[in-house]
């Protein structure tokens, strides 16, 4: 049998960095493969380059046996290949209709007629299972939403190999376990799919056998059998992980209160409604929820960078305990905040090292005083902070955005943690790190919750909450349930009031 | 107030606002399509001294309008040329444009037609006979310059092409998200000249129609803040070419009425009522801003 | 072909096509290029110009000063030309009082010039962070705004005595910022704008409040999360940026006028814009860029008196200088970590 879709020797490289090297890859009719890697693995460069969104330097693809070049998506679309990135090619303030036509580029001429385009869209999202509102703007759908639009997308052009790109990271568990099964169902029809995770329950659930990648090669398959998971692991890292730091920490007084809380969206809507929830010391809560949720919105709250509607926060750090406080004065007693938009909140990419180290610590004499900054102590904390916690950097005068991601996120928490704290406000502390890197990062925080300090967690990724929170509370439609300690939940209940509000 | 005074003062607005809303016009598309032109200012300038040098070569004014929206064209293809090549800032080479439009218009029209204003042959008003007598409507509707009916056509024309064609479909892609438009296959940097073309032809229309309709002469640095006004239409149309032009008219309310406040109230300074539009500018952008979303904390 | 000398061509190119622009207008204009260009530099580093590039360049330095102020916090600021008009005004209006005080007259005088732009760039700061109006309109609106309070001023309540010509009373002599070089218009303003130089220098690289600013430019979300006070950050920033057209309004008074009238200091502010652009917003640079544009003034008004050549051209060769100095940094990337 001629593979759908082969792919022999592919190389590709980004200046220095060889993104794939010698990559080859195979598919068949039908069948439902898992590519799996860490970040930087080179996983995206190669469906990228299979979907005709990169041109390979080197190498060749073959489609039912011939050699074909793809000079661009709509190559692969004529192919045959859909691919639905990770992140969403949806223009936010264009509707449901607007964007599925701009996606098809024979029907961008002349006047559109979105009336007598309908029936076809409505076709192929029944055939989907969803119901979509094809006049609301994509900025109001969900997250799930807005990958139906996108898959509703792709399978316009009755794709015979779908690629999807983390498609899983950023779904509810139902909803995850419904795009699932539609991938099964197509595997029905014959369609083949290539799905790319990097969680590895996906790949048990879903497919066929996984490709393994690491450092941009193709290092090996596996069969996905159960109890040969630990060496699936082995070969995706490509070395024994630190061990997961598992103290406990003792449970102390509530040191932040949340009471009927209440904050908007930047647009005025309400996006926490009535939260409360005490957080103590030595614990560890789990933040969960759909993107889009309000968690967000809470977290900034909390940390006084979003203005509170009604309802107060109350801190019993320090000296004297504080309601509704600003950033300022929180970050004064002990709040460290660890922002989950890095580039957007937490670092000024264009400034060195030093000064981003000063940004959160203007109120300390060691580095300003009488409205002038010292710059030279400064310098040395930085030094200081970046050997101490394992940050690559050529040194404090490097330009943070010089730095990998990795590396920016071990600065930021490195630059928090670096005085005494009493509470960790982290939101996605992890996302989107390579292995090693986050298995510190939850030992750090592990470590801090031992200590004694409280530990509140935002993350997207259930199985980080189940293994380092102590307690886990959901969010949905602004709506905060729990919070419940871990072991008296289970994953279907939290995966329900993630979607109920 | 008589039937007259509100004929007559509602015809001026149409008329005074005409060139601001020409530029918000094209400067509605442009800025639609991600390409925001500080510069249109300077691109007026050099379409009213165009305009009112070629009338005054030739003869025609009409021959003046078209050279206005040449070198409008030609001065946004410069703009074009320096942010989608060069991807130099869009505010730097705006304002490089505010300024060469000024040098350009003030030193051409010295060595040309003088510096002080020369009369040029105008756009005559358009004639449509008995229905131009009935009151107010007649007057207010059918007693406008033809670049009037343009400049309206235009309006409604390009707030159509941009909400029902693909092309204006393509054009929003690219102003909402470039790099999203980039991986649908849309050619965004061709969609984004066109707009940026338009937006300087419209402007050197507007140009003209203040040298060779509004005022029949070329005056130094006669825009007077006209297309920087025209920005704050677009701002205050939330980039959509209607409702911009609409803003424009605003502005030309504000102008008419200042100008018939200094003969009812003779005794107030003029300097006081001069500063209306612009006063009125800085109160519609502040009195917009609720649905405007801030961008810092 | 290397990369250097890929970059040595591009910046060629830009500087050959700045060249250009204004010799073909000369050209068309009938004259020689070279002999312009000839005239313009003679007269503007001969034994009268130097001092007249000066003269320009002081007012120029501090308007520049203010703009890149504004830039680095993130904010355009356009109306240098309305701010150095209300810093003329409240200090010419409070001038009267301040004779006999001597030098501390002087002192108070120039502070009440601050003090005019300061409160003007506030405004528009104020509306920017509060109502989220754009202070780029903003500021260019109050620019014809203050255009007209100056003439109803000099024409009503601040006109001079006789009541016959545009313009004010004249201010104390003990405002007059005095000649530093005899037989030329040079004053001591020179001083006060070297002194903002040095000013601005600290600030923004020593102080708190310049490193505030800087980051709200840079990034206005870290800000916030730093927990700065962004909105009230915002005014203090348009406001020293406003402030220092105002001092250049005060300075051009005490130096060069003595009293308010029409049309002073005339496009100092787009040219202001310019400085700070092609300076690439450094306190070093800036002074240099300032007297680059006065040997432009100074330049092109020979230019007029000797070859008839229109004024504008100044303008002309401002805008050719604005693309150009943005294109360079279009050949010359800089990856260079703000430290």
């Amino acid at each position: 049998m001629t593979p759908l879709l082969e792919a022999r020797s592919l190389c590709k490289n980004f200046g220095q960095l060889r993104a794939n090297d010698d990559v080859s890859f195979a598919i068949f009719p039908g069948e439902i493969v898992g590519v799996v890697g860490e970040n930087g693995a080179g996983k995206s460069t190669l469906v990228k380059m299979l979907g005709g969104a990169l041109t390979p330097d080197s190498g060749e693809i073959l489609i039912s046996g011939s050699p074909v070049t793809l000079h661009s998506p709509a190559d692969a679309q004529r192919a045959g290949i859909s691919l639905v990135h990770q992140h969403f090619n949806l223009i936010e303030n264009l509707t449901v209709e607007e964007n599925l036509v701009l996606g098809r580029p024979e029907l961008r001429h002349g006047i559109i007629r979105f009336k007598s385009l309908r029936p076809e869209f409505l076709a192929v999202a029944e055939d989907l299972g969803t119901h979509i509102a094809f006049d609301a703007r994509v900025s109001t759908l969900s997250v799930g939403g807005r990958q139906q639009v996108e898959l509703i997308r792709a399978l316009f052009h009755d794709p015979r190999l779908l690629i999807l790109d983390e498609p899983t990271a950023v779904l509810p568990p139902n909803e995850r376990d419904r795009l699932l099964r539609f991938i099964r169902l197509l595997k029905g029809r014959g369609t083949a799919t290539i799905l790319i995770s990097h969680k590895l329950d996906d790949l048990y659930d879903c497919c066929d056998r996984a490709v393994v990648m690491r450092g941009g090669r193709v290092v090996g398959t596996s069969d996905l059998l159960v109890d040969e998971r630990k060496e699936l692991i082995r070969l995706i890292v490509g070395a024994e992980l630190p061990p997961p730091d598992t103290r406990h920490g003792t449970p102390g007084k509530a040191l932040v209160s949340v009471k009927d809380l209440v904050v908007h969206r930047d647009n005025g809507t309400v996006a926490v409604d009535r939260a409360s929830f005490d957080l103590h010391a030595g614990e560890i809560i789990g933040l969960c929820g759909v993107e889009g949720n309000g968690q967000t919105e809470l977290l900034q709250a909390m940390a006084g960078m979003r203005p509170i509607q009604t309802g107060e926060i109350n801190f019993a750090v320090g000296t004297r305990p504080m309601t509704n406080a600003d950033a300022a004065s929180l970050r004064r007693i002990g709040i460290a905040h660890i922002p989950e938009d890095r580039l957007h909140y937490a670092v000024v990419a264009a400034f060195s090292l030093t000064l981003n180290f000063l940004l959160r610590k203007l109120s300390k004499p060691r580095f300003a005083a009488w409205g002038l900054l010292r710059r030279q102590a400064a310098a040395k904390a930085t030094a200081a902070a970046i050997k101490h916690n394992d940050v690559r950097a050529s040194g404090p005068r490097a330009r943070m955005a010089d730095l990998s991601g990795g590396n920016q996120q071990k600065f930021v928490i490195a630059r928090e943690l670096s005085d005494d704290v009493a509470v960790i406000l982290a939101g996605h502390p992890t996302r989107g790190l390579d292995i090693r890197t986050v298995v510190a990062i939850r030992n750090r925080l592990v470590a801090e919750r031992a200590r004694g300090v409280a530990v509140l967690l935002l993350s997207a990724d259930l199985s980080e909450v189940w293994d380092i929170a102590d307690r886990i509370m959901v969010m949905a439609r602004g709506r905060l349930r729990g919070p419940v300690r871990i072991g008296e939940t289970t994953l279907a209940e939290i995966g329900h009031w993630m979607t109920t509000p | 107030m008589d039937v007259l005074f509100i004929t007559a003062l509602l015809a001026a607005t149409i008329r005074l606002g005409m060139a601001i809303g020409l530029a918000a016009i094209g400067e509605a598309a442009s800025e639609r399509s991600g390409v925001f032109n500080i510069g249109i200012e300077g691109i007026m300038l050099s379409g009213a001294f165009v305009a009112a040098w070629g009338s005054v070569r030739t003869g025609s004014p009409w021959l003046g309008v078209l050279f206005a929206m040449l070198i409008g064209i030609l001065l946004a293809a410069i703009h074009a040329f320096m942010v989608l090549v060069l991807r130099i800032d869009q505010f730097v080479s705006g304002i490089g444009m505010v300024i060469f439009g000024l040098g350009f218009s003030s030193f051409a029209a010295r060595l040309t037609i003088g510096a002080k204003p020369t009369s040029v042959h105008g756009l005559a008003s358009l004639d449509f006979g008995a229905i131009s007598h009935i009151p107010i409507v007649g007057p207010v509707l059918f007693g406008q310059s033809p670049l009037a009916y343009i400049a309206l056509a235009l309006a409604v024309g390009t707030g159509w092409v941009i909400n029902r064609t693909a092309f204006g479909l393509e054009i929003r892609a690219c102003g909402e998200s470039t790099a999203v438009a980039e991986t649908l296959a849309i050619p965004v940097k061709i969609r984004q000249t066109a707009c940026i073309l338009f937006g300087g032809a419209t402007a050197g229309l507007g140009g003209a129609y203040l040298s060779v309709v509004q005022v029949d002469a070329f005056v130094e640095n006669m825009v007077a803040g006209r297309g920087f006004l025209a920005v704050a239409c677009v701002m205050l149309g939330r980039r959509r070419p209607v409702v911009a032009f609409l803003a424009a008219l605003g502005f030309g309310l504000a102008e008419a009425v200042q100008i018939r406040m200094q003969t009812i109230y003779p005794d107030l300074p003029y300097q006081f009522l001069v500063i209306l539009p612009y006063v009125a500018a800085i109160a519609a952008l502040v009195l917009g801003h609720s649905r405007r979303r801030l961008e810092t904390v | 072909m290397s990369e250097g000398m890929t970059r040595v061509i591009r910046v060629g190119v830009v500087f050959v096509v700045a060249a250009l622009i204004p010799s073909l207008f000369v050209l068309v204009a009938g004259h020689n290029p070279w002999r312009v260009l000839e005239t313009l530099l003679l007269y503007a580093l001969g034994p009268q110009g130097w001092s007249e590039v000066l003269v320009h360049a002081i007012p120029l330095t501090l308007i520049g000063l203010g703009v890149a102020f504004a830039f680095r916090g993130g904010f355009f600021n356009i109306g240098a030309d309305g701010q150095l008009i209300a810093g003329a005004v409240l200090a010419v209006f409070f001038a009267p009082y301040l004779d006999g005080w001597g030098i501390a007259g002087l002192l108070v005088f120039l502070i009440l010039g601050s003090l005019g732009g300061a409160a003007l760039g506030a405004l528009a700061g104020y509306l920017r962070a509060w109502f989220g109006a754009s202070e780029i309109i903003v500021t260019i609106m109050l620019n014809y705004v203050m255009v007209q309070m100056i003439s109803y001023l000099i024409r009503g309540p601040m006109q001079e005595t006789s009541r016959f010509w545009p313009q004010s009373y004249l201010i104390p002599e003990n405002c007059f910022l005095p000649v530093i070089v005899q037989g030329t218009r040079l004053h001591a303003g020179l001083f006060v704008a070297l002194a903002m130089v040095i000013a601005f220098a600290v600030i923004q690289r020593r102080t708190v409040l310049g490193f505030k600013s800087s980051v709200l430019g840079a990034n206005p979300g870290a800000a916030a999360y730093a927990g700065f006070r962004t909105k009230i950050l915002t005014v203090v920033v348009m406001a020293i940026s406003g402030g220092l057209a105002g001092l250049a309004g005060a300075v051009e008074v005490g130096g060069i006028y003595q009293r308010l009238q029409d049309n002073m200091a005339e496009g100092f502010g787009l040219a202001g814009i310019a400085i700070a652009l092609i300076a690439r917003l450094e306190a070093a640079a800036i002074p240099l860029a300032a007297c680059l544009f006065g040997i432009f003034f100074a330049g092109t008004g020979a230019l007029q008196r000797e070859l008839a050549l229109p004024f504008p051209l100044v303008w002309i060769i401002e805008g050719a200088v604005i693309f150009a100095v943005a294109a360079v940094q279009w050949a010359l990337p800089s990856r260079k970590a703000v430290a």
